[in-house]
C-alpha cells in the first residue's frame, strides 16, 4: 500500500522520554506499507505553554512547527492533545495575523492522530498484530472531548484476535494530568490519578493503554508509586504487537 | 467552611482527606453529572441547548432593552424596581426598606446573589433576625458554616453531624433519620416563616415580556417566603433575564435538568408585583433589585461575555473531576466549581483568585455539560492568558514572572532544536542519580518538585527518538521537506 | 428613574452604544417577536374524549413517580366521596382540630362538602375574597382544595393562578393539598400550558404545582415535605361539562379581565 508519505511528528514527551512508542509507530507503518519520514528539528507543539497562559510563548513554538511541516504531504501524531493543540489553537494564536492564521489553518487541516489517520482516513482496522492479554483504555480528555475520537482505538484494538479489552468505570474523566497543574497542585491531581488507577485495577486488566503519553506519563508515574495497577503501553505498542518485556515495568 | 487565609491547595487538601465529602460527592456525581450527560444524549429536540444558548446571548446584546421591558411592567403593577450598581448600593436599598418597614425577622429563599452582596451580616448589624429557610442554606446557618455546592450547600455533612447540630439548636432529642430530621426542620421554620416581616430571595429568571421574576424551588420555602411576609425583595443578577415567554419554558426547562434532571422542580413561581388590597396573602411590598456588582464589566469584554449566560444550574459541578475531589470550599468564594472558577477572578478579582484560575486541567467535561453550551474552558485559557502577561483592562499584574521567566527560556529551546536536544543531553547525564533500581525518578529538585510528591517519573530515555532516527531509520529514506532549512 | 438611566446607559457603553441615546424595543422587533400560539391553542381545543383520556392516564403515570395520588371520578358526587374520605382518614399535622380550607371556585362549590360534615367535628372554611382572617384560617387547616385552571400530563403540572377569592396559601400552608381537575383542562405538554399562559400573563402571581414539597439535601435523601404540602392528591372528573357550566365559567374569565 502506497499513498501520502505520512510526516511522523512524534511529540516531545515520545521523544526525549517514550521513544519506544515512536518506534511501534514505525513498525506498525512498515508493517502495512506506508511509507513515513521525520522532519528532524521538532520539538514541541506549545502545548505546555498555552495551558499556562503563555499564549505569546506558544506562538513561537507553533510558528516553529509550522515552519517545519507545512510542507508535509500528511502530520500523524501519537498524541491525541498535540493534535488538538494544532488544530484547535494554532489558528486563534495568529488571530491577528492573516498570513500566520491561513498556515495555521492549513497545516491543522493535515494533521491527524494516529489511530484516527489509520481508521479514517486509511480504512485500517486491522493491523496484524500479535499481541495478546485483557486490556483497559482510557480515554484522554483532548481526544475524546475535545477531537471526537472514541471508537477508532477500540475499533483497532477490538480486532486484535488475542487481545481482550474491558472497559473500565469513566473511562472518558481526566486522570489529573492537566500540563502544569499536575505540578502546581500535586494533591488534586494525584487524587485524580488514583481514581483513574482504582478504576484500572477494579477490571483487573493486564494492560491499560490509550492515545496520550501525557496521560499514560501521569498514570505510571502513580502506578510505579503505588507498586499496584496495570502495565501501561501506548496504544503503538499495542498495535505493534509488543512483547512484554518492551513495555515499561511496575 | 474556609478560613480567610487558608489557600485552595490547604482546603482541596482538606476536602480530599475527608472521606464524608469524598462518598457524597461521588455520589452527587454519579447520579446527577452522568445523568445529566445521559439526558442531554437522549433528548428528542436536540437544537434546544444551542437555541437556549443563542437566545441568552441576544438578551445580553440588548439587556437594556429587556430591563427596561422588565421594570416598565412590574411598575405597573405597583411595583417598586431598584438599580443597584455596587453590592453596598443593594444593601442600602433593602436596609432602607427594612427599616421603613419596621422589619425585624427575615426569611430568606436560597440566594446565592445575596450571599454574593453579603446581606446578611448587613441586615444582622441592623438588628435583624435572618433565617435560611432553604434547608440545606438552614443547616448551614445554624452550623456557622458555608455552603459547599451550588444547589445541595450541606452536601459536605452527613446525617450523624445534622443529628447532633440539631439536637443541639433545636432542642430535639438525637436522632440521625433523614425524614424525622426533616420533619423538625419543618416545624422549626414555619413558625418563622408565617411571622417574618420579610421575604428576601434571589431570581432564577425574570420574564421581561410579561414582567414576572420566576423562582424555582422544590421545598416550598420560597412560596412561603413571597406569600406570607407583607414585604418581599428579590435580589436579580442584571443577566438573569429571558425577553419572552416562550425563552421562559425553554430556559426553565434546561435549568430544572440541569439542576436535578427534573422535568420542572416542584414548584415554578411568577411575581409580579404587590398582591392585591383584597388577597389575604401575598406581599403588600413588592421590590426588585436589579444588581451590576462588576457584570457589565464582563459584559463589555467579547472573551468573557459568555459566562453571563449562565442560568446557575450546578451541573458543571456535577461532572467536574477536580470539584469532585476537592469539595465547594476550596473555592472560598460564593461561587464554586468550573462556573465560580471563570465568575469569582471576574467578579472580585483575578490575581486574587488566581488559583481559581489555574487549579484544573481543562479537561472539558463542563463544556459538555452546559446546558447552554458556555466554553468555561475557553475563558479559564484566557483567564490564564492575564495572569500570564498582566492585562491593564483587568486590572491584573502578571501573576509568577519567574514561572514567565522559565516559559521564555522554553521558547528559546522549541525554537532552536540544536538547543534543545543539547538540552536533554544534559539532563540525561545529570539525572543519573536520581534514577532508582526500578529505572524511575522518584525525587526532583527545583520548580518541578510537586510531581514527585506523589508520582515517580520515567527519565530521559537512553537514546531519544530523534537519535533513534539517525541511528536505525534515516538511511535509504528521502530527507523529510525542510529537514535541511531546520537551523534557523 | 435617575438611577435607572444611569444604570442602563451604563449597559450601553459595555455594549458599545451610544450611552446616552436610549434604544427602544421598536427597533428590534426580533426580541420580543410571540411566538404563533394559534395552532397550539387550536390543537388543545379539537382534542377528544379519548385523546384526553390518554392524557388522564399519562397524568396519573408521573404523578405517580412525584407521589401524586390521582383519582378519577365520573361525577361531584363521586369526587366529593374521595375528599370526605381523606378528610376523615388523614390525621392533622400541626394541631389538633380538622380545618379545611376551600377555594371560592365553583367545582369546589359542586362538591357540596358543606352538607357532608353536619355531625363531625370538620369546620370547612372558603377563601372568600371578604373574609379577614383568612390568613389565620389557612394556618389552621390541614387540607387545602383548589381547582387550578389546567394540569400538563407530561410533567403532572398544575398551573395555578391567583385571583380573587383563590389565594396563594390555600395550596401551600395545608399538609395536603386536593386539586379538582376537569378532564377537558388537561394538558398535553408546558408548550401548551406556555401558550394559554399568554392570556393570563397581567396576573401578579401564578404557581406550577408538580408533587408533593420535597427535599433531598441531608445525604441527598429524598423526604416529601419540606416547607409545603407533603401529600397532593388529584381528583379528575370525567364528568361531560353542562352547557351551563361552560357560561359560568367564562362569565368568571371575562370578570377578571
Amino acid at each position: 500500500m502506497s499513498g501520502k508519505t505520512v510526516s511522523l511528528f512524534i511529540q516531545c514527551l515520545v521523544d526525549t522520554m517514550f521513544p519506544e512508542t515512536g518506534e511501534a509507530m514505525i513498525t506498525v507503518f512498515d508493517r502495512l506499507g506506508i511509507p513515513y519520514d521525520y522532519p528532524k528539528g521538532q520539538t514541541c507543539c506549545g502545548q505546555p505553554a498555552f495551558n499556562s497562559g503563555y499564549q505569546q510563548d506558544a506562538a513561537a513554538a507553533a510558528k516553529h512547527f509550522i515552519d517545519l511541516f507545512e510542507d508535509a504531504e500528511v502530520i500523524v501524531c501519537p498524541s491525541g492533545s498535540c493534535v488538538h493543540m494544532v488544530r484547535h489553537h494554532y489558528p486563534d494564536l495568529f488571530a491577528d495575523d492573516p498570513a500566520m492564521h491561513s498556515r495555521a489553518l492549513a497545516v491543522g487541516a493535515k494533521t491527524y492522530e494516529f489511530t484516527q489517520y489509520l481508521v479514517d482516513e486509511l480504512g485500517i482496522v486491522d493491523v496484524g498484530s500479535d499481541f495478546t492479554g485483557t486490556v483497559t483504555y482510557h480515554d484522554s480528555c483532548h481526544l475524546s472531548r475535545g477531537l471526537g475520537i472514541a471508537e477508532q482505538p477500540r475499533t483497532l484494538l477490538g480486532n486484535i484476535q488475542g487481545l481482550e479489552l474491558i472497559e473500565m468505570k469513566d473511562s472518558d474523566t481526566c486522570c489529573g494530568f492537566g500540563g502544569t497543574f499536575s505540578v502546581n497542585y500535586p494533591e488534586i491531581s494525584t487524587a485524580m490519578a488514583d481514581e483513574k488507577i482504582d478504576n484500572i485495577l477494579e477490571t483487573n486488566a493486564e494492560v491499560v493503554t490509550g492515545c496520550d503519553i501525557s496521560c499514560l506519563m501521569n498514570i505510571l508515574g502513580r502506578v510505579s508509586r503505588r507498586e499496584e495497577g496495570a502495565q501501561v503501553l501506548h496504544i503503538a505498542q499495542i498495535l505493534a504487537g509488543a512483547k512484554r518485556d518492551q513495555g515499561e515495568k511496575i | 467552611m474556609s478560613s480567610p487565609n487558608s489557600t485552595y491547595s490547604e482546603e482541596a487538601k482538606k476536602g480530599i482527606a475527608s472521606p464524608r465529602l469524598q462518598a457524597s460527592l461521588h455520589n452527587l456525581q454519579h447520579r446527577f453529572g452522568k445523568g445529566a450527560m445521559d439526558l442531554w444524549a437522549n433528548m428528542e429536540d436536540q437544537d434546544m441547548r444551542r437555541r437556549v444558548k443563542k437566545s441568552r446571548m441576544k438578551n445580553l446584546a440588548h439587556l437594556d432593552i429587556v430591563l427596561d421591558e422588565l421594570a416598565e411592567k412590574v411598575r405597573a403593577r405597583g411595583g417598586n424596581i431598584y438599580f443597584a450598581k455596587t453590592a453596598q448600593d443593594a444593601i442600602d436599598y433593602t436596609l432602607a426598606v427594612a427599616r421603613k418597614n419596621k422589619v425585624k425577622r427575615v426569611v430568606k429563599g436560597k440566594s446565592m446573589t445575596s450571599m454574593e452582596i453579603g446581606i446578611d451580616p448587613a441586615l444582622e448589624d441592623e438588628g435583624i433576625e435572618v433565617v435560611e429557610t432553604d434547608l440545606g442554606e438552614y443547616i448551614i446557618q445554624l452550623a456557622g458554616d458555608t455552603p459547599s455546592h451550588i444547589i445541595a450547600p450541606c452536601i459536605h455533612m452527613d446525617r450523624n453531624q445534622i443529628g447532633k447540630l440539631f439536637a443541639e439548636k433545636l432542642g430535639i432529642d438525637h436522632t440521625n433519620d433523614p425524614p424525622t430530621l426533616t420533619m423538625a426542620a419543618r416545624k422549626a421554620l414555619r413558625e418563622k416563616l408565617l411571622s417574618a416581616d420579610m421575604g428576601l430571595t434571589g431570581c432564577n429568571l425574570a420574564c421581561a415580556e410579561t414582567g414576572h421574576i420566576s423562582l424555582v424551588s422544590n421545598e416550598g420555602n420560597i412560596r412561603m417566603s413571597t406569600t406570607m411576609p407583607p414585604v418581599h425583595v428579590a435580589l436579580m443578577g442584571m443577566e438573569r433575564i429571558v425577553a419572552t415567554l416562550e425563552e421562559h419554558r425553554e430556559t426553565t426547562q434546561l435549568l430544572t435538568r440541569g439542576a436535578a434532571l427534573q422535568k420542572l422542580s416542584t414548584y415554578v413561581s411568577f411575581i409580579g408585583g404587590p398582591s392585591s388590597d383584597d388577597d389575604p396573602d401575598g406581599p403588600k411590598e413588592f421590590h426588585l433589585v436589579i444588581i451590576d456588582n462588576g457584570r457589565s464589566k464582563i459584559l463589555a469584554d467579547p472573551e468573557f461575555r459568555e459566562v453571563l449566560a449562565c442560568i446557575r444550574c450546578g451541573a458543571c459541578l456535577n461532572i467536574c473531576p477536580v470539584y469532585g475531589r476537592i469539595g465547594g470550599h476550596a473555592y472560598n468564594s460564593t461561587y464554586c466549581g468550573p462556573i465560580g472558577a471563570v465568575v469569582t477572578p471576574l467578579l472580585d478579582g483575578i490575581n486574587k483568585h488566581a488559583d481559581l484560575c489555574k487549579g484544573e486541567t481543562l479537561c472539558g467535561a463542563c463544556k459538555d455539560i452546559c446546558p447552554v453550551q458556555i466554553d468555561l474552558p475557553r475563558m479559564l485559557a484566557a483567564l490564564r492568558h492575564k495572569l500570564a502577561y498582566g492585562s491593564d483592562r483587568w486590572n491584573t499584574k502578571q501573576h509568577n514572572p519567574a514561572e514567565a521567566y522559565t516559559f521564555r527560556i522554553w521558547r528559546l529551546l522549541v525554537t532552536k532544536s540544536s538547543l534543545y536536544q543539547y538540552l536533554i543531553k544534559i539532563a540525561r547525564f545529570f539525572q543519573r542519580p536520581f534514577v532508582t533500581k526500578n529505572h524511575m525518578i522518584r525525587k526532583m529538585a527545583g520548580i518541578a518538585s510537586g510531581w514527585t510528591d506523589g508520582r515517580d517519573l520515567p527519565p530521559i530515555a537512553p537514546k531519544t527518538f530523534a537519535e533513534l532516527w539517525e541511528e536505525k531509520y534515516s538511511k535509504n529514506r528521502p530527507a523529510a521537506p525542510k529537514a535541511a532549512e531546520e537551523e534557523n | 428613574m435617575d438611577n435607572q438611566d444611569t444604570f442602563l446607559s451604563n449597559i450601553r457603553t459595555a455594549l458599545d452604544k451610544a450611552p446616552g441615546i436610549k434604544r427602544s424595543k421598536t427597533t428590534f422587533p426580533e426580541l420580543f417577536a410571540s411566538t404563533n400560539t394559534a395552532e397550539i391553542l387550536q390543537k388543545v381545543r379539537s382534542r377528544t374524549v379519548a385523546e384526553q383520556d390518554q392524557l388522564i392516564e399519562i397524568l396519573r403515570e408521573n404523578g405517580n413517580s412525584l407521589n401524586v395520588c390521582t383519582h378519577i371520578a365520573v361525577s361531584f358526587d363521586e369526587a366529593a366521596a374521595v375528599v370526605v374520605d381523606l378528610i376523615r382518614t388523614k390525621e392533622p399535622e400541626f394541631n389538633h382540630t380538622k380545618h379545611v380550607m376551600l377555594h371560592d371556585h365553583p367545582d369546589v362549590a359542586a362538591l357540596n362538602l358543606w352538607n357532608r360534615f353536619n355531625r363531625e367535628a370538620v369546620t370547612l372554611h372558603t377563601s372568600f375574597n371578604s373574609d379577614q382572617q383568612i390568613k389565620d384560617k389557612t394556618i389552621a387547616s390541614f387540607i387545602g382544595i383548589t381547582a387550578p385552571t389546567n394540569a400538563v400530563a407530561d410533567s403532572a403540572t398544575l398551573i395555578q393562578l391567583t385571583e380573587p377569592g383563590r389565594p396563594r396559601s390555600t395550596s401551600l400552608l395545608p399538609s395536603i393539598h386536593i386539586a379538582i381537575l376537569r378532564r377537558e383542562n388537561l394538558l398535553a405538554d408546558l408548550t401548551e400550558a406556555y401558550a394559554l399562559l399568554e392570556e393570563e400573563a397581567h396576573l401578579d402571581s401564578l404557581v406550577f404545582i408538580s408533587g408533593p414539597s420535597k427535599t433531598a439535601d441531608i445525604e441527598a435523601h429524598m423526604v416529601n415535605g419540606a416547607h409545603g404540602p407533603r401529600e397532593v392528591h388529584f381528583i379528575v372528573l370525567c364528568e361531560p361539562m353542562p352547557e351551563q357550566s361552560v357560561e359560568e365559567l367564562s362569565d368568571e374569565k371575562s370578570e377578571i379581565r
